[in-house]
């Protein structure tokens, strides 16, 4: 007996979180989509109208504010790769330069350790028309720079990109700098003995060697853009008008203002087909590095 | 380049390349050095902005020099922050949300710990049947956007009676993380080499007992590095506090963004960069004296995952 009892141990010990999994992931994911295709509202209710069953989905896409959360998804998904090329960047240099490495490495990952809602907050304060940055600027004559753009619809994504480049920039240099710590060194002695430019190099060798880390990094980015919504809340709070909706917010929002859970559970299931969207190479990349490595 | 000192002919030429590498900055060094430290600058300016800020008179900020340093530095805002900032209708600062993040953090980090090592153990080192399918969709669920499971999960912690609680945000965070953390520790104990599992199974052969007295002692670091990497999540997490915190639950980042945006009148920016700087210390002590762990935390799941 006391044998049968440890064969069955492994299973015994998976049970929580396989039962996790089918209730809180599966199930839950499963009772929403379908819960997107009834009318409930503030209660669910379990009954689909089958001659109107995309019904919040059609009122979903002539919705105005969810147009805007997707166009601001792609504007922020647009502007945050900036934080990937300021990673390498940082991450090249600090890898060339050994000096420092560990001082500025430091540095550049601080804002990591920060909450989105703080980094929110402190950039929402210097972004302050009269008494932030530029009243500062004004005041020593530089009178032609604005930085009041979270008070104004056509800017005011451009102020929340500039605040995920700061607190992201690090996390995509730390990536970075372990995959160019990864190359052999040989090449960096190898080139420079026959007399390859800087640029050259970077261009032509390391970056094409760096794809996989890239890949990773554009894929991590954008996965994130989706769930964007702290940072949002913390700047602008969707504000000015809906000038900065994202899909997250606009979720929540359908959820917990507008109490229409058939409405938030669409908008959700939408979110979930842009992440598979980008996860679907994320799967491909991971088997396509399984065979590289195998093989 | 150290095996090159040990053998005989490199000793030769270590000697005159020594003081070379001594012998000064390049151009380009200086040029890469001057650019690394105006990005690090950019970086430290909105330290530098709170931290000022939190100490100013409310006369000092309206001047409007951000960039000055306090004078008088005043503590004023720091108490008031800590101590009776409003956060809708309730005046009693941030320390209620201090609490109950401390509160959560810890019923939660046990949670966690505990469930996500045993799963990821058993699935790395024994024999289970849809090992890898399992292991699948575990991959998927750690990417899933919280709004897709949201509302069910408000449901069923109402059901539970847990909806609003302290123990309902510690039960959230510990089920949300295990997919994640389940792979971190599946890919740590996957290194274990196998001498060690079938010395271990000849010894007991208890799962149990082989987790407990070979698989623990052995995985201190990685316990670490998933401790600070779950520390900071839970601390600095604004979404599961927010849906799932009751009236008198939230935890601090909450009550950090209800201070700063539900504010009436003159906003007192003083007393947000403070309530601000107090949210942000905990994870960012952490960072700094165990800096190494966080950045293994973080670059774990992005590489291997």
């Amino acid at each position: 007996m006391a044998f049968r009892w440890s064969r069955m141990s492994p299973q015994l010990a998976l049970t929580p979180a396989v039962a996790i999994t089918v209730v809180a992931f599966i199930g839950s994911i499963l009772w929403t989509i379908y819960v997107s295709f009834t009318s409930s509202k503030a209660f669910a209710t379990y009954g689909i109208d089958f001659t109107d069953w995309a019904r919040q989905y059609e009122r979903l896409f002539k919705d105005k504010g969810w147009t805007i959360a997707l166009k601001n998804m792609l504007v922020l998904g647009i502007g945050s790769f900036l934080a990937i090329v300021f990673g390498f960047i940082l991450a090249a240099l600090i890898d060339r330069e050994k000096r420092g490495e560990g001082f500025f490495r430091t540095v550049f990952l601080y804002p990591l350790a920060v909450s989105l809602i703080v980094t929110g907050v402190a950039w929402r304060w210097m972004f302050n028309p009269s008494f932030g940055l530029q009243g500062a600027l004004h005041s020593i004559g530089l009178t032609f720079i604005s930085f009041d753009w979270l008070s104004k619809p056509e800017t005011a994504m451009y102020g929340i990109i500039l605040a995920s480049v700061w607190q992201g920039a690090g996390f995509y240099m730390a990536l970075m700098l372990s995959g160019l710590k990864s190359i052999n060194t040989e090449i960096w002695s190898a080139a420079r003995l026959d007399g390859v430019s800087f640029w050259r190099l970077y261009a032509e060798i390391i970056i094409p060697m760096m794809k996989f880390t890239f890949l990773t990094c554009a894929i991590l980015l954008s996965l994130g853009v989706v769930k964007a919504y702290d940072i949002v809340v913390a700047m602008t709070n969707g504000g000015p008008g809906q000038a900065t909706w994202v899909p997250g917010y606009f979720t929540i929002n359908a959820y917990w203002v507008k109490s229409n859970l058939a409405y938030a559970s669409a908008a959700a299931a939408l979110m979930l087909g842009i992440t598979a969207l980008i996860f679907l190479p994320l799967v491909l990349l991971t088997a396509w590095r399984e065979r590289a490595r195998t093989s | 380049m150290s095996t090159g000192l040990l053998s005989g002919d490199a000793r030769v030429e270590a000697a005159p390349r020594f003081p070379r590498k001594r012998k000064g900055i390049s151009g380009r060094s200086i040029a890469i050095l001057v650019f690394l430290s105006i990005c690090a600058a950019f970086f430290c300016v909105p330290l530098y902005v709170i931290v000022t800020t939190s100490f100013k008179t409310m006369e000092q900020i309206r001047e409007g020099a951000i960039f000055s340093l306090p004078s008088p530095i005043t503590f004023e805002a720091w108490v008031n922050a800590w101590d009776h900032a409003c956060s809708g209708i309730r005046c009693e600062g941030l320390k209620v949300g201090f609490w109950n993040s401390v509160a959560i953090l810890f019923p939660s980090l046990m949670l966690s710990l505990t469930l996500s090592s045993i799963t990821g153990y058993a699935l790395a080192l024994w024999k289970v049947r849809w090992a890898g399918t399992f292991l699948f969709i575990l991959f998927i669920c750690a990417f899933v956007p919280f709004q897709i499971i949201m509302i069910p999960l408000i449901i069923l912690s109402s059901g539970l009676k847990v909806y609003g609680t302290i123990w309902g945000i510690a039960i959230i965070h510990a089920v949300l993380s295990m997919p994640f953390l389940t792979l971190v520790f599946r890919n740590y104990y996957k290194g274990i080499p196998q001498e060690i599992m079938s010395a271990a199974m000849m010894d007991s052969g208890s799962f149990w007992r082989v987790f407990g007295e070979i698989i623990v002692p052995m995985s201190g670091n990685i316990f670490i590095v998933v401790l600070i990497l779950q520390v900071t999540s839970i601390w600095n997490d604004f979404l599961l506090g927010l849906t799932f915190g009751g009236l008198g639950t939230q935890p601090m980042s909450v009550v950090l963004a209800n201070v700063v945006i539900t504010t009436t009148g003159e906003a007192a920016y003083n007393e947000n960069m403070a309530a601000a700087l107090l949210t942000a210390i905990p994870p960012l002590v952490i960072y700094f004296i165990l800096g190494k762990f966080f950045v293994q935390g973080i670059t774990a799941g992005a590489i291997k995952g």
